[in-house]
């Protein structure tokens, strides 16, 4: 087995994080996962005890709220921490696809 | 080429009629000014988490219960994680592993055959900003970013675009009827995604997905030239990629948008910030029983009254008006109620473009029209007058009849006397008749009905005029 | 200089009540010293205009409560209104919210005083709180070493005295291992205790807040004031109100204690075991019953965590896009670059590690092949705690491997980091409350933390355990005064 991630491989999961990654940090990636994973994939030698889930601590169930307004907040709140602003959209460079 | 069969799996969004968004207590209301309903949440402002909305999960319940979903009782909401500008928080919630609704089916009905389309689930999630274009740069208003969802998944149950748009209308008109979605689509609160391939065996063959298709009629037109597109390369020994494309209407036309990438890679995993929700028998049973009567039954109900087809499909196409016949279709004679209705009332509510909800017809007084036109005291034509000034003034029937003189002479006394005036002052048109001329009946009837200022009745008369004509 | 900041609040609250002493005179109190410890670097900003007009506010206001008038500093992931939270990144340096969390909220209704936002690592990433991108914070006790982290800066801040109390987060033993490496008292509530809303999420399921205190009735006094139930938090939990610092000073003979053999395992250094064995015997002394036991699955929680947390974190971040708030690369040629160059310019090393590592675990085939393994030897954890609890009242052990190493030590062994919290981590993934209370030094001088682990909702229970420990064995915590044995 390869011990080390293809180059594609780690391109692809710093395309899903929308992270810029250097040339030199590709190399390390390369490795790094792949021992993570190795780590990682001892889990599935663990004997359970049974196949129930635990997706949080949380035992009560979600409580639900009225369908009524509140809360909102003016977009001039918005404006004070939005990095670009044009009268009441906030601005990104062009959407691609659709 | 005809031995090509054509697969049709379709996805459809609808946006529900909630007060307020899916996750955050902001406005439900995006045609309005920008970023004007909205809520860190909505915006994914770092430290802020999810609320439920208890209307949008009983709307999507009940969108589940009248789509024959077996409910998933203890459900939870899954994250699906990509990047968008009009995904705030860079994942969408939604449910993948438990759906509120799971294999259920719509019942359609095409040339008189009735098929059901299985439904593979029906899931709530969010929706995301709007945006406007330019060339460089896009323009993000987030009124829009988290508006409650129901995804619709059929499995691939279609064969023709007959069937897929026959799909389409029967779960318009159910989302409609159950007051869960506006079903707009060119206002874009119900979307719709469908899946086509072709294959001449029972194999499925690669479908592509074609995307945000504008009208029921423009899937019709989309299933068939993306069929016939995918039929072509196959012929001409090519093969089927998985791709999105979209609809290009002015060139009947689907173009490609792009090649699905190797799996759609949206790392899925539990929402840790919403515990499971619970819907209890008890309330899943009382969300059943106060569900709203079908289209399908009313259909049903109406044809077995005799009410024509035409007046069927106007009445069940507008839902205000439907509902306001059924308040009073079992205590009137439902023939000449859908007549008036899809007639003259209509006629006067597009005229001046309102509802029936706009103009507070009371029921009793129409209730009283319908039987003196049943009873022949006045005339259609005179009730084409009366009715404008009947939903002008709100005045009593009655009161409209003796005001404007409309009262109909049926009294055969009274009508004999004018026939016989009539008669004895057109001794030539009595001629005419008997040497065989029919017209000359017509022109006496007319002269008849003028001297009665158009208040005899017309069918009386008529009896009458030839009874004396014969006897002369 | 004045010496307030030495009593207890007990007694500063009698001198307020009085009136013999004023908030101000607390406030200006905190600003010297802070100002005298500066090198510690435990604060990224100082609250110091609006401190001093709170202060002076609440001259006019009665005192209420036990924490009126309290100064006391916040994690800096904890939003705070109009006052910047930059949660120790570079993507958040001018970040000024626009709301306050409601922890915050909690604390000002209680008219405590805010003093400052503390250092942490990057994000809440890290054991060391050296992935600041203000630079880590120092230990009072030896400025060449570090405080531990992610609340590190909270413990810094508490521990060299500069203020009262401090409010820190656990995602991985975040409070507990910092407070164990600088001699404090910090307690990571159950789950569902304190609302998350305004704490800028790590890992959803496993981030908790708490407090860190100089001493175990202080711990419980702000507790008291924190939890509740939150209509916006849905993991919130609603429970019968309850007095914290009830069982303090209460006897714990019959105390029932378990303590798993894993935790007293070679993974920790000798001086430590000593040290708790000693502590045992104390507490065997004193009439609890105290059983080595196995308890099986808590070894995995360091795999759990790699998948869990760092999954959930590459979610959670993926908000910090550079289009609605935080740092935005400027002048960027399309909207990829605005995204990678964002992200990768506003993120330090060991958070962009991190996502990477979330989001690789998460993508294709993994996520059916580990996530979901990972959430179900999560539940047989959880549930092998639960059969400990059946028998015990509480569980103990070291709260560190080992105490506090060197600034200089290497930064990039990630596993190391995480064996730094191997034995605080399987509370966070059953969700339990878990407490370090100071049980001794080193031969170096430096602190060394008992761990106390209890039921979900058995807090009041371990404050009873700490508070025993804590007065038998009589320590002094001030890294500036003597008897650092």
């Amino acid at each position: 087995m390869e011990n080390k991630l293809t180059k594609e491989e780690v391109m692809h999961v710093a395309r899903l994080a929308r992270i810029n990654v250097s040339e030199e940090e590709i190399e390390r990636y390369q490795v790094t996962l792949k021992q993570l994973l190795d780590e990682v994939k001892k889990i599935r030698d663990v004997k359970d005890c049974d196949k129930e889930l635990m997706f949080s601590p949380t035992t009560h169930l979600a409580r639900t709220r009225e369908d009524e307004v509140d809360n909102m907040v003016s977009f001039d709140e918005i404006k004070k921490n939005a990095p670009k602003v044009v009268g009441d959209y906030i601005e990104v460079p062009v959407m691609i696809n659709d | 080429m005809n031995d090509y069969k054509t697969t049709i799996g379709i996805e459809v969004h609808a946006e529900l009629k909630s007060n307020t968004k899916m996750f955050s207590s902001s406005k439900n209301d995006f045609k309005t000014r920008p970023n004007s309903n909205i809520s860190v949440i909505d915006l994914g402002y770092p430290g802020t988490l999810p609320l439920v909305n208890k209307g949008a999960v009983e709307l999507a319940l009940k969108a589940a219960l009248l789509l024959n979903c077996k409910i998933n009782k203890r459900m939870h909401f899954d994250r699906k994680n990509y990047f968008y500008p009009d995904l705030p928080k860079g994942y969408q919630i939604t449910q993948a592993r438990t759906p509120i609704g799971v294999d259920g089916y719509v019942e359609i009905e095409v040339d008189g055959v009735t098929k059901k389309i299985g439904i593979h689930d029906i899931h709530i999630e969010e929706d995301t900003a709007k945006s406007i274009h330019n060339e460089t740069t896009s323009y993000l208003d987030f009124n829009r970013a988290g508006v409650p969802l129901i995804e619709i998944v059929t499995y691939p149950d279609m064969n023709s675009k007959e069937e897929a748009m026959a799909y389409l209308e029967r779960l318009r008109e159910i989302l409609l009827y159950a007051e869960v979605s506006d079903c707009k689509m060119e206002e874009g609160s119900m979307r719709c995604d469908v899946n086509v391939s072709v294959s001449k065996n029972d194999i499925l063959g690669v479908r592509t997905e074609t995307k945000n298709i504008g009208s029921i009629s423009s899937v019709g037109m989309a299933i068939n030239s993306e069929s016939l597109r995918q039929i072509k390369v196959l012929e001409d020994g090519g093969s089927i990629r998985e791709e999105t494309r979209r609809y290009d209407e002015a060139s009947d036309q689907t173009i490609l948008m792009r090649v699905k990438e190797t799996g759609n890679d949206y790392r899925y995993f539990p929402e840790p910030d919403i515990p499971f929700i619970e819907l209890s028998d008890e309330y899943i049973n009382k969300i059943h029983d106060n569900l709203p009567v079908m289209p399908n039954v009313l259909r049903k109900k109406y044809k077995e009254l005799n009410i024509n087809d035409n007046n069927i499909k106007t009445i069940i196409a507008n839902k205000d008006l439907c509902k306001y016949f059924e308040s009073f279709v079992n205590d009137t004679n439902p023939v000449t109620a859908s007549n008036l209705l899809t007639g003259d009332i209509m006629g006067y509510l597009n005229k001046n473009n309102l509802s029936i909800n706009d103009i507070n017809l009371d029921i009793s007084n129409l209730k009283k029209l319908i039987k003196v036109i049943d009873d022949k005291k006045i005339s259609s034509k005179q009730a084409k007058q009366l009715i404008p000034v009947m939903l002008e003034t709100g005045k009593d029937v009655d009161v409209i009849i003796n005001e404007m003189g409309m009262v109909q002479i049926s009294d055969d006394k009274v009508l004999q006397e004018l026939v016989d005036k009539v008669i004895s002052a057109n001794q030539e048109s009595v001629n005419d008749y008997k040497a065989g001329k029919d017209r000359a009946l017509k022109y006496l009837m007319g002269q008849i009905m003028k001297e009665s200022k158009g208040k005899a009745n017309p069918s009386e008369v008529n009896r009458l005029l030839v009874d004396t004509l014969r006897s002369i | 200089m004045t010496k307030y900041l030495d009593l207890s609040i007990i007694e500063i609250n009698e001198l307020l009540k009085s009136k013999k002493i004023k908030p101000i005179d607390l406030v200006n109190e905190c600003f010297d010293r802070i100002e005298a410890n500066k090198s510690l670097n435990a604060y990224i900003t100082l609250n110091k205009e609006e401190a001093i007009k709170t202060a002076i506010e609440l001259e006019n206001k009665e005192v209420d409560n036990i924490l009126f008038g309290i100064p006391i500093a916040i994690k800096d992931n904890i939003l705070t209104k109009d006052l910047r939270t930059t949660c120790a990144s570079r993507m958040l340096e001018n970040f000024n919210p626009i709301y306050d969390a409601t922890v915050i909220k909690k604390i000002k209704e209680k008219n405590m005083i805010i003093i400052g936002k503390t250092n942490m690592d990057e994000f809440a990433m890290g054991s060391t709180s050296r992935t600041s991108y203000f630079k880590a914070p120092l230990n009072p006790w030896n400025q060449d070493m570090i405080t531990g982290g992610s609340s590190g800066g909270s413990a810094a801040a508490i521990s060299a005295r500069t203020v009262l109390l401090s409010l820190g987060s656990d995602t991985g033993g975040s409070i507990r291992q910092p407070s164990a490496y600088t001699g404090i008292v910090g307690m990571k509530p159950t789950y569902g205790r304190v609302s998350r809303y305004g704490v800028i999420a790590f890992a959803s399921s496993l981030d908790q807040l708490g407090p860190m205190t100089r001493n175990v009735y202080e711990n419980a006094l702000l507790l008291n004031a924190i939890v509740g139930k939150d209509e916006l938090d849905l993991t919130s939990v609603e429970r019968e109100e309850e007095d914290f610092t009830r069982y303090i000073g209460k006897d714990i003979k019959g105390l029932k204690i378990a303590v798993p053999n894993y935790f007293m395992s070679d993974i920790v250094s000798d001086e430590i075991i000593l040290k708790i064995k000693e502590v045992i015997k104390l507490l065997e002394q004193a009439g609890a019953k105290v059983d080595y036991i196995d308890v099986p699955y808590l070894n995995n929680a360091v795999t759990l965590y790699q998948i869990i947390a760092m999954g959930e974190a590459s979610s959670n971040l993926a908000r910090f896009d550079g289009t609605r708030f935080g740092y935005s690369y400027p002048n960027p040629k399309n909207l990829d670059e605005l995204y990678t160059k964002t992200r990768e310019e506003g993120f330090g090393a060991e958070v962009k590690r991190r996502i990477m590592v979330g989001s690789y675990l998460l993508s294709g085939d993994n996520a059916k092949e580990y996530y979901d393994k990972a959430l179900e030897i999560r539940d047989d954890m959880k549930k092998s705690f639960d059969k400990v609890f059946e028998s015990y009242d509480l569980i103990i052990g070291p709260t560190t491997t080992t105490t506090a190493y060197k600034q200089t030590e290497a930064l990039d062994d990630p596993l190391k980091s995480f064996m730094d919290d191997v034995l605080v981590i399987p509370v966070n993934m059953a969700g339990l409350p878990g407490l370090n209370v100071p049980v001794g030094f080193s031969k170096d001088k430096l602190p060394i933390g008992m761990h106390i682990i209890g039921n979900s909702f058995e807090e009041a229970k371990m404050y009873m355990l700490a508070s025993y420990i804590e007065n038998k064995l009589n320590l002094n915590l001030n890294p500036e005064g003597e008897n650092h044995e």
